[in-house]
């Protein structure tokens, strides 16, 4: 079972945060102040931490960057109510991986939590295989089936992060933000609209369907089709 | 319009100065006529008593003799400067050196002025003018004198040149003194210019400046820099309610998501409570979209100078937001053009360019009917690139031009289809950020919004929509 630092000031926040971790199968520990994060961060062993940008006794910027000064690499996730450009950069330069901005959709925050922990796994095969599916990083080419998809730019990189968080739900933002690489929001249904696509493309007439829409949250593309039920 | 190319005569200092100029020159001019005038008139007495002194000693003569009297005076005249002529009663010359008494003079023992001059055989450079008087003596002759009125007519001349170099060493310097006194003003007035231009850009923050003098101008700007303080305490008041709003509702409403986030999964669709949830949770997620979208046009309003601004390939960022939204367009059956022309590199910053973009081509789908047409355009125009969004849908009304980059500002079009109605606001906050324009318009066939990428010109609002009518239409008419 994953363990999880909450580091969060405002109590009810924080009783979303350890609420959503814990249906989600993680041991979640709140601590409310800077300080005594960053001292238990440092003495016991996490696999993530949550992180509010500011916290009393010691900023989040900082407790991030101490820690990566002590070289203690957890995945941190970076929870603000300051939403400008400059600070995410700011939180992201500090060390932490990933920046949530107030108010949040606690199933948002699991799916950022669950792809973070998934990225502490080493990345550097050439190939990926979901399933029937599989990606060629190199050549550039996506197959399913054996049979060669015809993938634009944009809808292979869509795919690679599905390949790479499978069995994770993604929420919209998360795949607009990774994908394409802004933090806005773009509105109506237009992830909706590239995600049917690619649909279409790879769970073709006579194909199990391997992208799963998780009600209200955003999309997921399943490991194991056979064990699903869409 | 710029000071630096303001007509000089239309400064206010200038105008006064000329006004001053001319009342001294009319005031010079009557006075050295009035001068002129009374100067004439004294040595016209002194010449006239000259002349009745000389009568009388040659109406004293003896009648015999004054012939040779005449003759005598005449002879000591060499210059023509006194003429005297003795004729019987028919009129014909006795003596003298008048060989005839001319018709206007009449014969009263009263002194006159000839402007035709007096006939002297003896004077080869004609008639001068002179005054004269004849009278009859007892005998029946005549006896006419004259003397010319070349003293009085030199001192006029002498009166006049006078003037001449007075006016001209007053107006020349004044002149000059007025060109200099007229920069004093000219130069404070082109320093509140340069101060009300961030100002109009809407930087509220900014002040115009006021000297120690405490002179008009310094008055003026005073009365300016209180008003603009009063704004800008308005504005932040208005913003800061909105704001607020937004900050302190947000927390709730994220509580209020959590809670029907976790209704919703505890009821895994299977209760008939689920569809009611589904649809709370989507309602909830619009306004936690709009007090996003909110905070997002306060966030670009506040940021001013922050932004990450760099050299931009514009046509990457169309080729993006193309990309991003084909899709959709083709869902909508709307044939999407792009169409770029080679176009120089710009300062900007590209995530904002792609959001404001994605923006305008976001609604040119959603408001153009499934069907229509939409084109996405780059070129250069006179004065750097411009970026045009075509569709053939309804558009938006002229009188809702300006203020569809308000708030929330929402025309009667866009009522039936869902959005936060901020869309434009951002758009127009990041246009402003940039100091770049836009101008929403007509098309051909339907609407158009133009995104000048490069900044403003003076006079014009940075993220207000401009009305460049006669550009829009020559590039139209070239494409």
């Amino acid at each position: 079972m994953p363990r999880v630092l909450v580091i969060e000031d405002d109590e009810v926040t924080a009783g979303e945060i350890v609420a959503e971790l814990s249906v989600h199968g993680m041991l979640a520990e709140w601590v409310s102040d800077g300080r005594v994060g960053l001292a238990r961060a440092s003495t016991e062993n996490y696999d993530l931490i949550t992180l509010d940008r500011m916290l009393p006794g010691m900023d989040g910027i900082d407790v991030v960057a101490a820690l990566r000064q002590q070289q203690i690499d957890t995945p941190v996730l970076m929870i603000s109510a300051l939403s400008e450009v400059d600070e995410r950069v700011r939180g992201l330069r500090a060390g932490g991986d990933d920046y949530l901005t107030k108010p949040f959709a606690p199933d948002e925050m699991a799916a950022r939590v669950e792809v973070l922990l998934r990225r502490r796994q080493p990345q550097a095969e050439p190939r990926l295989r979901v399933a029937d599916l599989e990606l060629d990083l190199v050549r550039h080419t996506a197959h399913r089936k054996g049979q060669l998809l015809n993938l634009l730019p944009t809808e292979f990189r869509l795919l690679e992060f599905m390949m790479r968080n499978s069995g994770q739900v993604l929420t919209r933002t998360m795949i607009f933000e990774t994908v394409w690489g802004f933090h806005f929001d773009p509105g109506t249904n237009i992830i909706d609209v590239h995600i049917g696509r690619l649909r279409r493309k790879i769970d073709g007439t006579g194909q199990v369907p391997l992208i799963r829409t998780v009600r209200g949250t955003g999309y997921m593309l399943v490991s194991a089709p056979q064990s699903v039920s869409v | 319009m710029s000071l630096l190319h303001t007509n000089a005569w239309r400064s206010t200092t200038s105008r006064l100065i000329l006004i001053y100029g001319v009342l001294f020159a009319v005031w010079g001019l009557i006075l050295v006529a009035v001068i002129q005038w009374e100067t004439n008139r004294y040595l016209n007495g002194v010449i006239d008593q000259m002349l009745v002194q000389r009568m009388h000693y040659l109406a004293a003569t003896d009648a015999p003799r004054l012939p040779a009297t005449v003759d005598a005076a005449s002879k000591i005249d060499p210059h023509g400067i006194m003429s005297v002529g003795l004729f019987d009663s028919a009129g014909h010359v006795l003596a003298g050196n008048v060989d005839r008494i001319p018709a206007e003079l009449h014969v009263d023992g009263r002194a006159h002025l000839l402007n035709g001059g007096m006939p002297r055989p003896d004077r080869v450079e004609g008639s001068i003018r002179v005054r004269a008087m004849a009278m009859t003596l007892p005998s029946g002759q005549i006896l006419v004198l004259a003397k010319d009125t070349s003293t009085i007519d030199g001192l006029g001349a002498i009166t006049r040149r006078a003037l001449l170099w007075g006016i001209s060493l007053t107006i020349i310097p004044g002149l000059l003194g007025g060109f200099l006194l007229r920069r004093g003003p000219a130069q404070r007035i082109r320093e509140l210019q340069l101060a009300t231009e961030p100002i109009r850009q809407g930087d509220l923050t900014k002040r115009l400046p006021v000297s120690r003098r405490g002179d008009e101008l310094d008055l003026l700007a005073g009365i300016v820099n209180t008003m603009l303080g009063e704004i800008e305490r308005l504005m932040n008041e208005v913003k800061g309610v909105c704001d607020n709003i937004a900050h302190d509702l947000r927390t709730p409403l994220t509580r209020l998501r959590a809670r029907l986030y976790r209704t919703q999964q505890q009821l895994l669709g299977q209760q008939p409570e689920a569809a009611l949830v589904d649809a709370c949770m989507v309602d909830i997620d619009a306004v936690l979209a709009r007090f996003r979208a909110l905070l997002r046009v306060s966030e670009l309003e506040d940021r001013h100078r922050s932004a990450c601004f760099a050299e931009v390939d514009l046509a990457r960022v169309l080729r993006e937001v193309h990309e991003f939204y084909a899709p959709v367009a083709e869902d909508r059956e709307q044939p999407f053009d792009l169409d770029i022309q080679p176009l120089p590199p710009v300062r900007a910053d590209a995530h904002l360019l792609f959001e404001a973009l994605a923006n305008l081509v976001g609604n040119a789908i959603k408001f153009t009917p499934i069907g229509g047409s939409v084109q996405l355009r780059a070129s250069m125009d006179r004065d750097g690139p411009r970026i045009d969004i075509l569709d053939s849908g309804p558009g938006i009304p002229a009188d809702e031009r300006d203020a569809v980059t308000r708030r929330f500002y929402r025309g009667d079009n866009s009522r039936t289809t869902p959005g936060s109605g901020v869309g434009l606001s951002i758009v127009s906050a990041i246009v402003r950020l940039h100091g770049y324009a836009l101008d929403i318009g007509d098309a051909a066939n339907g609407a158009r919004i133009t995104l000048y990428c490069y900044p403003v010109k003076p006079g014009e609002v940075p993220g207000t929509c401009l009305a460049r009518t006669v550009s829009v239409a020559r590039h139209e008419a070239t494409t």
